[in-house]
């Protein structure tokens, strides 16, 4: 059964350099990406949240847009015919890492945008309201009162989109990006053999969403707004189901 | 001579008209209580005082200008604390963000108005761990701190159960006491004896009748109150 099992290679396959490197091109992408995403999903829920006309149509056209078509035709585009349409973008400056950053944003910006709106709309409008009456302006209540309430709502929808950003960068071994996938295939190619590189890539993929999701539960921890978070540390793990994740 | 107004005062959404022409005013010290039937134009009257509402027409003045930021204050039927502050940051909040005090002042400022609530040992607490009329108690506190020279209640107590209404009821009575202008929507009648100054019936977005509470109770004019105290009592 695991007859053909290289145990040699597969520890060759984890701990070469191709990999590493793979790896972290693909968190990096991940990271600039998504956060470039969340500026972006940020203003588009804003303005689909506008009492004004033409701003909510701006903001739905965006998610029209970039939720309609294939995350990889609109890699290529960006790669190939970008370029082609705009000689700034036929520099050198524009590298496979900037056209998956790029295009990666612009994809997931949409879809932040929508759990971004999600957190704004489930706070309570009788805390603005409360902020108006003591004078606050609508900025101030936006920045002190419903954004932080919102990351809490928002962030175990944005854990997921981090991992499926993460898994949707091997897309970009199709531009040459030398992502994980790459890296993998690459030594299965030289070596005829699937199994060690495949798994040592399965491998790299757990461990960082294994990290992510420790990060998430402590950023949900830091956003959970109970006094028992301050007091015992120790305690939070019980403490954070009973604000719950079901409520939503 | 008063010193909270609404002259004439019209406000409508869409084809619905909630206030056609509210003219009242308060002097200072007085504690007015205003009651009628949902619907009736009370909510969004003191919306419009504390200038949460655009009117539609007519006016609001404060010692004859328009109310500046906290110094008309407001308490909610649902409490609307900031859910993402202990009790002490949200007495704090409009200390900070709006009269621009340095956190150490507002902090001195806040516990002292916690205190006048009686909750001084639920600073650290969210929210979320409080009682309701702990909560209102806060809201309460949040709007003094902001030294308003009046202060307009929401039916105040009418989310609360009704063990914990008399607490936030002592409250407002001793701040009456000190000599506080309020105005109050409730349907807590007893309140409105012991306390009031006048009491208002409003209906269909008008005044009905104003007069102390005493003969409010006893004998009213109007067909409209009548009917309204009999199904309220």
């Amino acid at each position: 059964m695991l007859a053909s099992f290289d145990t040699h290679l597969f520890w060759v396959a984890l701990s070469s350099g191709p990999y590493w490197r793979g790896a972290l091109l693909a968190l990096e992408v991940t990271a600039a990406s998504l956060t470039t995403a969340i500026i972006i999903g940020f203003f588009v829920a804003l303005g689909a949240l506008s009492p004004r006309r033409g701003i909510r149509s701006v903001s739905w056209v965006y998610n029209w847009l970039f939720r309609a078509t294939p995350t990889l035709l609109q890699l290529f585009f960006i790669w190939y015919a970008l370029p082609q349409l705009w000689t700034g973008f036929a520099q050198s400056w524009f590298t496979p890492f900037m056209a998956a950053w790029i295009a990666l944003s612009l994809n997931e910006g949409a879809y932040m945008s929508e759990i971004i709106r999600a957190g704004l709309l489930s706070v309570d409008p009788g805390q603005e309201l409360a902020g108006r009456a003591l004078g606050l302006s609508r900025r101030r209540i936006l920045q002190r009162i419903v954004v932080p309430q919102a990351i809490r709502i928002a962030i175990p929808p944005t854990g997921n989109e981090f991992i499926t950003l993460l898994k949707l960068t091997s897309l970009a071994s199709i531009i040459s990006l030398h992502e994980i996938l790459t890296a993998s295939q690459e030594l299965a190619v030289v070596k005829f053999q699937y199994p060690e590189p495949l798994l040592a890539a399965l491998l790299y993929y757990l461990a960082i969403v294994s990290v992510l999701m420790v990060l998430q539960s402590r950023l949900e921890r830091r956003f959970t707004f109970t006094s028992a978070r301050r007091r015992r540390p120790s305690a939070t793990a019980a403490a954070v189901p009973a604000v719950s994740h079901d409520a939503r | 001579m008063s010193i909270l107004r609404a002259d004439n005062v019209h406000k409508r959404y869409d084809e619905l008209e909630v206030l056609r022409g509210v003219t009242f005013e308060v002097e200072p010290g007085q504690v007015k209580v205003i009651i009628g039937p949902s619907g009736s134009g009370k909510s969004t009257l003191l919306r419009c005082l504390a200038l949460l509402e655009e009117t539609d027409g007519g006016e609001i003045t404060l010692e004859g200008k328009r109310p500046g930021p906290g110094e008309v204050g407001m308490v909610f039927q649902r409490f609307n604390l900031f859910q993402n502050m202990t009790a002490l940051e949200n007495v704090m909040c409009g200390l900070v963000e709006v009269r621009r005090q340095s956190k150490q002042d507002a902090r001195k400022a806040a516990l002292e108005f916690l205190d006048r609530v009686g909750l001084a040992d639920k600073a650290p607490q969210y929210p979320d761990e409080l009682s309701g009329g702990q909560q209102q108690r806060v809201a309460i506190a949040r709007a003094l701190v902001m030294r308003p020279k009046a202060m307009l209640f929401d039916e105040p107590t009418s989310a609360l159960d009704v063990e914990l209404v008399r607490e936030v009821l002592d409250v407002m009575e001793a701040l009456a006491r000190e000599g506080m202008t309020m105005v109050v929507v409730s349907h807590e009648l007893r309140f409105a004896h012991h306390v009031a100054s006048t009491v208002l019936m409003m209906d269909e977005g008008r005044i009905v009748e104003e007069s102390p509470p005493a003969e409010f109770f006893s004998a009213p004019k109007e067909e409209r109150t009548k009917r309204f105290l009999s199904l309220v009592e």
